[in-house]
C-alpha cells in the first residue's frame, strides 16, 4: 500500500513536470509575444523589447522554465531595483496582465469551482445513483421509463442551453431568484449556497442524467450477478439484496467515475462559470490562454492536472478499498 | 488614440487585440448608434473663467446619495495613473483621482476643456506652445486630509516614465524628451536614484508646475486630461501595489477592491466640491461589478430588477440581443450614440498604386453590408469621411457620393478597359470580423474584383498588416482619437515619414509629401479653431485626391442603464457613460 | 405442514413455467412432475435450455413474479410454493431448501470474506444467533466440508480460495441451515476432475449425515451414474425419461437419452471410444417445432409414419415400474435399435 502510494506520487509528478514543459514549449510556439499583447496601444519594437524583458521573456527558455520550477520550490525575486518584489514559495509567478501574484488568483478562484463541483456532485450522485438504482429495480415499470426518458434527455441537452433556460426563467422572468453570485462559505454558508443554487441545478441535473444512465446499466448488470442470485437464494430480504450484495459491487466503477470527473471539473467547469458570470478557475483559466498570461496558463494547467492526477490516486486507493480483490501494487 | 473596451466575445481581452497602438480592436461586435443625429463636437479649449468655475454646475433634478452600480465584464488591467490607458480605467479613475485638465460634458455633445486641478486649460506662456504653465486651485486634498501639491503632480509624470509602469499614454513623456518611443532610454522614473523631477518639468512652488517641450504641442491642455498628470505622493507610491489602490484625490477613495469580482467606492471626506469644477459627486457608493459576461450584464439591465436599477453597463449591447432593447420600456434606458472610432478599409498603397482603382474600390465596398454583418444600423453608421463626428472640426463631406451598399456600376465606368486587380483582403480570424470579410468579398467580387481571402490570428492582426511589406492589398481597421481633435487622427494614419519596417499606424503606407507638408503646417497653428477646420479639409483632400482608404462606418455605442440612474449620457471623450456626474433617483 | 418420512419431501406436480417475452412465450418448462424423498438424489440432466435450471429454480423460488407464468404444484415439506407469498417463500429459502451453482466463483461475493458470507446465510434464519454465534457456525461449516484450517479460511475472500474449496464453502453455505432439500446445479462442472470427484464424494457424505434430500442439475450422465438415485431426461421444457439410475443407464429408452449417453466420456470407460454428439442444436421454446420438439434431431422420426411430426408424445411407462418414456417409437423398435445401434457400439456402459 505505502509502496503503492509512493510509486504512482513518483509518477504523479514525473507527469506534472512533463505537463509544465509542455505547457511552456506550446506556449512558446504560439506566434503571439504576450509582451505584444502587454504593451497595449505603446506597443512599439523598443515597448516591446522592453516589456519582454520586465517579464523575463527575453531569458533563452531553459532559464525561464528554470526560475519558475525555482519559484514553485524555493521562491524567487521578480523585478529589478527598486521593483524588486519577493515571492515566496510556491511562487507561481505574478500576471502578465494585472501584476496579481498567480496564487491570489489561484486563492480566489479556485474556492469558486471548489464549491460549483462539491454542491453539484453532491446532487448529482445523490440524485442520478439513486434514480439509476430505483429504476434498474424497477425495470420496466412506468417509473423506469419516466426516469430513463428523463435522463435521455438531461443527457442530451448543454450546460449552456440548459443553464441559460433556468436563468431566464428563475432570474431574468420571474425574479425568484437573483443572479448567480459566490459568498465565500467561511462568510456566509447561506449565501454561498444560495448563489450557487443555479449552477449547482445545472451542472447537477445535467451530470445526473449521465449519473442515472450509468447507475441503472450497472444495477442490471449487478443484479443478473450470479452472487446476487446466491444472497436471494440465501434467503436474504430484498433490501439487504439490493444495498448489501448488489449496490456495494454495482457501484464501484461508479466511484471510479465519479472520481474522475470530479478531478476532472475541479480544473475549472468553464461553460458553467462563463454563464453564470461566476470568477472560477475555468474562467481564469480561458482568459489567460486568451491573454496570453503564461504565468496564469502554466498554474491553471498544472492545477488540473494536479486534480486530475490525485484523484485518480485516490480512485485506485478507493477501489483497493471497495473490491479486495484489487491489490496495490 | 484611446483604447476601448469593445463587447468582447468570450472575455477576449481588448489591449490582447490592440496590437497597434490605438487601432480598435478585433474582436468587437459592438453595437450602437442608429441612425440619431451626430452632435458635432465643438471640442473647445475654454479657458472662459466661468467654465473654469467650481463648483461643477449643478446636476439638473440631481440626487445626493445611494449606490451606483457599474456592470464591467473583466474588470480593470490598471487604475494606477500611470499604467490606465483604456477608457474604463480612466472614467473610474475620474472619480479617485484629479488631473491638471479635464472634460466639462453637459450630455449633449457640448465638450470643454477646462482646468480640473489647475484654475485653467494651461497657459501657453510663450504663444509658441512649447512652455505649458499650470497654476493649482488653492484647497485641494487627499483622502488624508493633506494638501495636493504641484510635486506631486510632477512626482506623478516621472514615475509614468518607468518601463515598470509603461502601460499608460506615453504623449507627455514623448513630448518632453523629445524621443518618441525611446522617451525613457536616459530617465526612466525616480526609481533606483533616477531623479525625482522628469526632464522638461519644474515645480517652481507648490501650486505650479511649468512643461517644457523641445517642440510645439498644442496639444497639451488635452493631453494633460490624461491621467498622466495625477497626483501621486511620493510617500504613497506603492509601486507596482499602487494599481491596487491610487491614493484618492478624487471625490471617493477605495474601500475595497477584489480584482476579478468587485471594487467598492466610498466617499473621500476630504475632496470638496468647492475645488472641483467637473465633478457633483452625487452617489455616496459606486460599485463596480467584474463577474458578469457581457450579455449577461444586458440581459440583466433589460430585466431592470430592483437591485439592477440603480446600475449601468459598461458594455454595448449584443447584437443577439438588440431585439430586446425595442420595447418603450427598454428603449427609453438605451444610450447610443458615435464613439470616436472610425473604421477604414485601409487599402496598401505601395501594392495598389493606381488612384483609380482605390477610387473604384470606394464604390465597390458594401459597407451596409459589412455593417450589417456585426448587427446591423446599432453597431455604427456608414463613414465617408476620416474623422469621426465627435472630433472637434468633423466637416461632413462625401468625396464619391457612392451609396452605401456600393455601386458597381460606377467600379466599371471608373477602370474603364483596366481590368480590376486581384485583390488580398486580410482580415482578423474572429467571428464577426469573418463576417465582414466575407461581406466586403462579395461585393468586390460583384464589382469585378478577384478577391483572396486571408485570415490572420487576431493577436497578431495589428502585428501583421503593420509590417510595411505585408502582402495583402486591403485590411479592415478602426482608430480612435485619445482626445477629441484631429490631431490625434491624420498624422498617426496618413503622415508617410513615420512609416517603419513594422509596428506601423499608417497601414496604408500613404505617403504623399504635399500632405505631410500641410500635416507640419497645421501643427505650427496657433488657434485651435483654426486647427480644426484646416483637418478638416485636410480630411477631405486625403480622400478626394488620394482615397488612401475606404471609410467604412462610424463606430457606434449601445448601452443601457437601470432605470433609476439619473443623468448618465455617453461621454464625447470615453465613448461609454461617464461617472462624474451620474445620480441615483429616489 | 407435516409429512411422513416415507413421503416425498419434494414433490412436482405438472409444473409449468413461461416466460412471456417481446418474441412470444417462452415456454421454459412444461408439465414437468417428479418428487425426492430424504436421503434420495434424483439427477434432472439435459442440454442447456431444456429447463433444468428453470425447473429448480422454480424449486427454490427465485423466479421474478413479475416476469414469469408459474403453474402447477411445487410442494416442499408439504407447502405447495406456486402462488405462495414472496415473503413466505423467502422464509423457506435458505431455510428448507438450498442451493449450490455451478460456479463458486461467480456465485460468492466478491467484496465479503467467506465466513461474513456464511454467517449472513445462518443469521437470516436464525435471527436470535449473535454474531459471534454466526461466525462460529460457519467456520463449524467449513471444518464439515472439510475445508483445512476454517478458522484463518474464514476470514479470506473468495478469490483467495482455489476452485474445489471454493465450492466446498458453497456447499458449507448451502447447508448451514440443515436444509432439508439441496438442489445442485452443476456443482462440478467449473472444476478439474479430480476435484470433481471429490466435491460429489463430499456430497454423498453430507447427504448421508444431514438426510437431505438433493436434486442434481447436470448435463453430465457420468455424474448422475455416482451420484443419483432417479433419474430426469428433460428435452425442450418437457420430461422425456424418468426411472431409476439402474434403469435410465442400463436400458434407456429415448432416442435423446441414448445420444446423452453417447456424449458422455464415462470416469470408468474407453477412452478410446468415440463420442456420439446428438446432432443439431435445442429447438427454440417460443417455437418448438409440431409433434414430438426432438423429431429435427432425431434419427428415428420417419419410422412411424407422420406422428412425431404432428402428436406430441405422452410420458408413458415402459413396463418397468417407476420408468417412463415419452416417445413414439414401440417398445420393440426401441429395444431393436438400442440393441443394434447403440448398445452394440458399447458406449452405454
Amino acid at each position: 500500500m505505502l509502496r503503492f502510494v509512493i510509486r504512482r506520487l513518483l509518477l504523479a509528478v514525473t507527469t506534472l513536470f512533463a505537463i509544465s514543459i509542455i505547457t511552456f514549449v506550446l506556449f512558446f510556439a504560439v506566434p503571439s509575444s504576450p509582451a505584444t499583447v502587454m504593451c497595449g496601444k505603446n506597443c512599439n519594437p523598443t515597448q516591446i523589447a522592453q516589456v519582454e524583458h520586465r517579464l523575463g521573456l527575453d531569458q533563452p527558455l531553459i532559464d525561464q522554465y528554470g526560475t519558475f520550477v525555482k519559484g514553485i520550490f524555493a521562491g524567487r525575486t521578480i523585478g529589478e531595483g527598486d521593483f524588486a518584489r519577493e515571492c515566496p514559495a510556491p511562487c507561481l509567478g505574478y500576471s502578465f496582465r494585472t501584476d496579481e501574484p498567480v496564487l491570489d488568483i489561484i486563492k480566489r478562484t479556485l474556492p469558486v469551482t471548489v464549491s460549483i463541483v462539491i454542491g453539484s456532485a453532491i446532487l448529482w450522485l445523490l440524485i442520478g445513483v439513486s434514480l439509476g438504482m430505483a429504476s434498474a429495480l424497477k425495470k420496466g415499470t412506468i417509473f423506469d421509463r419516466l426516469a430513463i426518458g428523463t435522463s435521455l434527455v438531461g443527457a442530451s441537452l448543454q450546460v449552456y442551453f440548459f443553464g441559460l433556460v433556468l436563468l431566464l426563467i428563475f432570474v431574468y422572468s420571474t425574479g425568484w431568484l437573483t443572479a448567480p453570485s459566490y459568498t465565500p462559505f467561511t462568510q456566509n454558508p447561506g449565501q454561498w449556497a444560495y448563489g450557487l443554487i443555479l449552477p449547482w441545478i445545472t451542472l447537477g441535473f445535467l451530470n445526473s442524467a449521465l449519473y442515472a444512465r450509468l447507475s441503472r446499466a450497472q444495477m442490471l448488470e449487478t443484479l443478473s450477478e450470479d452472487f446476487v442470485r446466491t444472497a436471494r437464494a440465501k434467503g436474504l430480504p430484498k433490501t439487504k439484496v439490493y444495498t448489501r450484495h448488489a449496490l456495494r459491487a454495482a457501484i464501484t466503477p461508479i466511484v471510479t467515475i465519479a472520481g474522475l470527473d470530479i478531478g476532472a471539473a475541479l480544473g475549472g467547469t468553464v461553460i458553467t462559470e462563463t454563464i453564470f458570470g461566476l470568477q472560477g478557475l475555468g474562467k481564469a483559466s480561458v482568459q489567460a490562454v486568451e491573454d496570453l498570461n503564461l504565468p496564469i496558463v502554466l498554474a491553471t494547467v498544472l492545477l488540473a492536472a494536479t486534480f486530475i492526477v490525485a484523484m485518480n490516486i485516490i480512485v485506485d486507493l478507493l477501489y483497493a478499498v471497495i473490491d479486495p480483490r484489487v491489490r496495490l501494487g | 488614440m484611446r483604447l476601448k473596451i469593445g463587447a468582447l466575445g468570450v472575455g477576449v481581452l481588448t489591449v490582447a487585440l490592440v496590437a497597434s497602438g490605438c487601432s480598435k480592436t478585433t474582436d468587437d461586435s459592438d453595437s450602437s448608434g442608429g441612425d440619431k443625429a451626430v452632435n458635432v463636437q465643438a471640442g473647445a479649449i475654454s479657458y472662459d473663467a466661468a467654465d473654469n468655475k467650481a463648483p461643477a454646475p449643478a446636476v439638473d433634478g440631481g440626487q445626493k446619495g445611494g449606490n451606483l452600480g457599474v456592470f464591467l465584464p473583466d474588470g480593470f488591467e490598471h487604475l494606477d495613473p500611470a499604467r490606465a490607458y483604456v477608457n474604463v480605467a480612466q472614467m473610474a479613475d475620474q472619480l479617485l483621482v484629479r488631473t491638471l485638465t479635464g472634460y466639462r460634458e453637459d450630455g449633449k455633445g457640448n465638450l470643454k476643456v477646462i482646468g480640473d486641478l489647475a484654475t485653467d486649460p494651461g497657459t501657453d506662456v510663450n504663444k509658441d506652445c512649447k512652455v505649458w504653465q499650470f497654476k493649482l486651485r488653492p484647497g485641494i486634498k487627499y483622502e488624508d486630509g493633506t494638501p495636493v501639491t504641484s510635486k506631486d503632480v510632477a512626482y506623478g509624470v516621472a514615475r509614468s516614465f518607468s518601463p515598470d509602469l509603461s502601460e499608460g499614454p506615453h504623449y507627455i513623456q514623448q513630448w518632453l524628451t523629445d524621443k518618441g518611443a525611446d522617451y525613457n532610454a536616459d530617465y526612466k522614473g525616480p526609481y533606483n536614484g533616477g531623479a525625482a523631477l522628469p526632464p522638461g518639468v519644474t515645480t517652481p512652488d507648490d501650486q505650479t508646475i511649468v512643461f517644457t517641450f523641445a517642440k510645439p504641442h498644442c496639444d497639451m491642455p488635452y493631453a494633460a486630461t490624461l491621467t498622466t498628470t495625477a497626483p501621486v505622493p511620493a510617500a504613497q507610491d506603492k509601486k507596482t501595489d499602487y494599481d491596487r489602490r491610487p491614493f484618492s484625490s478624487g471625490p471617493y477613495k477605495i474601500k475595497s477592491y477584489q480584482l476579478g469580482n468587485s471594487l467598492v467606492l466610498e466617499r473621500n471626506t476630504n475632496w470638496d466640491a468647492n475645488t472641483d469644477p467637473l465633478r457633483t459627486a452625487l452617489p455616496d457608493t459606486f460599485t463596480f461589478n467584474f463577474t458578469l459576461q457581457a450579455d449577461a450584464v444586458n440581459e440583466r439591465l433589460i430585466a431592470d430588477a430592483p437591485a439592477d436599477q440603480s446600475f449601468l453597463g459598461w458594455q454595448d449591447v449584443q447584437p443577439a440581443q438588440l431585439a430586446k432593447t425595442t420595447t418603450p420600456d427598454v428603449k427609453a434606458r438605451v444610450l447610443e450614440g458615435p464613439t470616436q472610432y472610425v473604421w477604414y478599409y485601409y487599402i496598401n498603397t505601395q501594392r495598389i498604386k493606381d488612384l483609380n482603382v482605390r477610387k473604384a474600390l470606394n464604390y465597390a465596398i458594401d459597407k451596409d453590408a459589412v455593417l450589417k454583418a456585426i448587427g446591423g444600423t446599432p453597431a455604427g453608421t456608414p463613414a465617408t469621411t476620416l474623422l469621426s463626428p465627435t472630433v472637434a472640426g468633423y466637416q461632413k463631406y462625401d468625396a464619391f457620393n457612392a451609396p452605401a451598399t456600393g455601386d458597381a456600376a460606377k467600379v466599371k465606368e471608373l477602370l474603364g478597359s483596366t481590368p480590376p486587380p486581384a485583390l488580398v483582403l486580410a482580415y482578423a480570424n474572429t467571428p464577426p470580423r469573418a463576417a465582414q470579410a466575407e461581406a466586403a468579398r462579395k461585393s468586390l467580387e460583384a464589382a469585378g474584383f478577384q478577391v483572396t481571402t486571408k485570415s490572420i490570428d487576431p493577436t497578431n492582426y495589428y502585428t501583421e498588416v503593420g509590417r510595411k511589406d505585408n502582402p495583402y492589398d486591403i485590411y479592415l481597421g478602426g482608430w480612435g482619437s485619445d482626445w477629441p481633435d484631429p490631431g490625434t487622427v491624420i498624422p498617426p494614419l496618413f503622415d508617410g515619414r513615420q512609416i517603419t519596417p513594422t509596428g506601423n499606424q499608417n497601414l496604408s503606407y500613404f505617403n504623399e509629401q504635399s500632405v505631410n507638408t500641410e500635416i507640419d503646417r497645421i501643427g505650427t497653428l496657433p488657434s485651435a479653431s483654426d486647427r480644426a477646420a484646416a483637418w478638416a479639409a485636410l480630411d477631405k483632400k486625403i480622400m478626394t485626391d488620394f482615397a488612401p482608404v475606404v471609410p467604412a462606418y462610424y463606430d457606434g455605442a449601445y448601452t443601457l442603464v437601470g432605470s433609476k440612474v439619473g443623468n448618465a449620457f455617453d461621454s464625447s471623450a470615453f465613448g461609454w457613460p461617464g461617472l462624474i456626474n451620474v445620480y441615483v433617483k429616489p | 405442514m407435516s409429512v411422513s418420512p416415507d413421503d416425498p419431501y419434494l414433490q412436482v406436480r405438472d409444473l409449468q413455467v413461461q416466460f412471456p417475452t417481446e418474441d412470444g412465450l417462452v415456454r421454459a418448462v412444461d408439465g414437468v412432475s417428479f418428487s425426492v424423498r430424504r436421503g434420495q438424489t434424483l439427477g434432472i440432466v439435459g442440454e442447456s435450455g431444456s429447463g433444468k435450471s428453470v425447473t429448480s429454480m422454480a424449486v427454490m423460488g427465485l423466479h421474478n413474479a413479475a416476469r414469469t407464468k408459474l403453474a402447477g404444484e411445487i410442494s416442499i415439506g408439504g407447502t405447495n410454493i406456486v402462488g405462495m407469498h414472496d415473503e413466505k417463500i423467502r422464509e423457506m429459502r435458505g431455510q428448507d431448501m438450498a442451493m449450490i451453482f455451478q460456479d463458486p466463483l461467480s456465485a460468492l461475493h466478491p467484496y465479503y470474506k467467506v465466513g461474513v458470507q456464511i454467517a449472513e446465510a445462518y443469521r437470516v434464519h436464525h435471527p436470535s444467533a449473535s454474531k459471534a454465534e454466526a461466525a462460529k457456525r460457519a467456520v463449524d461449516m467449513l471444518d464439515r466440508v472439510g475445508i483445512p484450517q476454517p478458522q484463518r479460511r474464514a476470514k479470506q475472500y473468495p478469490h483467495e480460495f482455489s476452485g474445489g474449496m471454493r465450492q466446498r464453502a458453497m456447499i458449507a453455505m448451502s447447508l448451514v441451515n440443515d436444509p432439508a432439500l439441496l438442489i445442485a446445479d452443476e456443482p462440478t462442472t467449473a472444476l478439474d476432475v479430480t476435484v470433481q470427484a471429490q466435491i460429489l464424494d463430499l456430497l454423498e457424505d453430507l447427504q448421508r449425515e444431514f438426510n437431505s434430500a438433493i436434486i442434481m442439475i447436470t448435463h453430465d450422465l457420468g455424474v448422475v451414474a455416482q451420484i443419483a438415485d432417479d433419474v430426469l431426461v428433460m428435452y425442450a421444457g418437457r420430461a422425456i425419461e424418468t426411472g431409476s439410475v439402474e434403469q435410465v443407464m442400463r436400458s434407456p429408452q429415448h432416442p435423446y437419452t441414448w445420444g446423452l449417453l453417447a456424449s458422455v466420456p464415462s470416469l470408468h470407460g474407453d477412452a478410446e471410444i468415440d463420442l456420439v454428439p446428438i446432432k443439431g442444436n435445442p429447438p427454440s421454446l417460443i417455437n418448438l417445432p409440431s409433434g414430438c420438439a426432438f423429431n429435427p434431431r432425431c434419427r428415428y422420426a420417419g419410422q412411424n409414419g407422420n406422428r412425431s411430426f404432428t402428436e406430441a408424445p405422452e410420458l408413458r411407462s415402459t413396463g418397468q415400474d417407476g420408468h417412463h418414456v415419452a416417445c413414439h417409437l414401440s417398445a420393440a423398435d426401441r429395444l431393436r435399435i438400442y440393441q443394434e445401434d447403440i448398445a452394440h457400439a458399447g458406449v452405454a456402459q
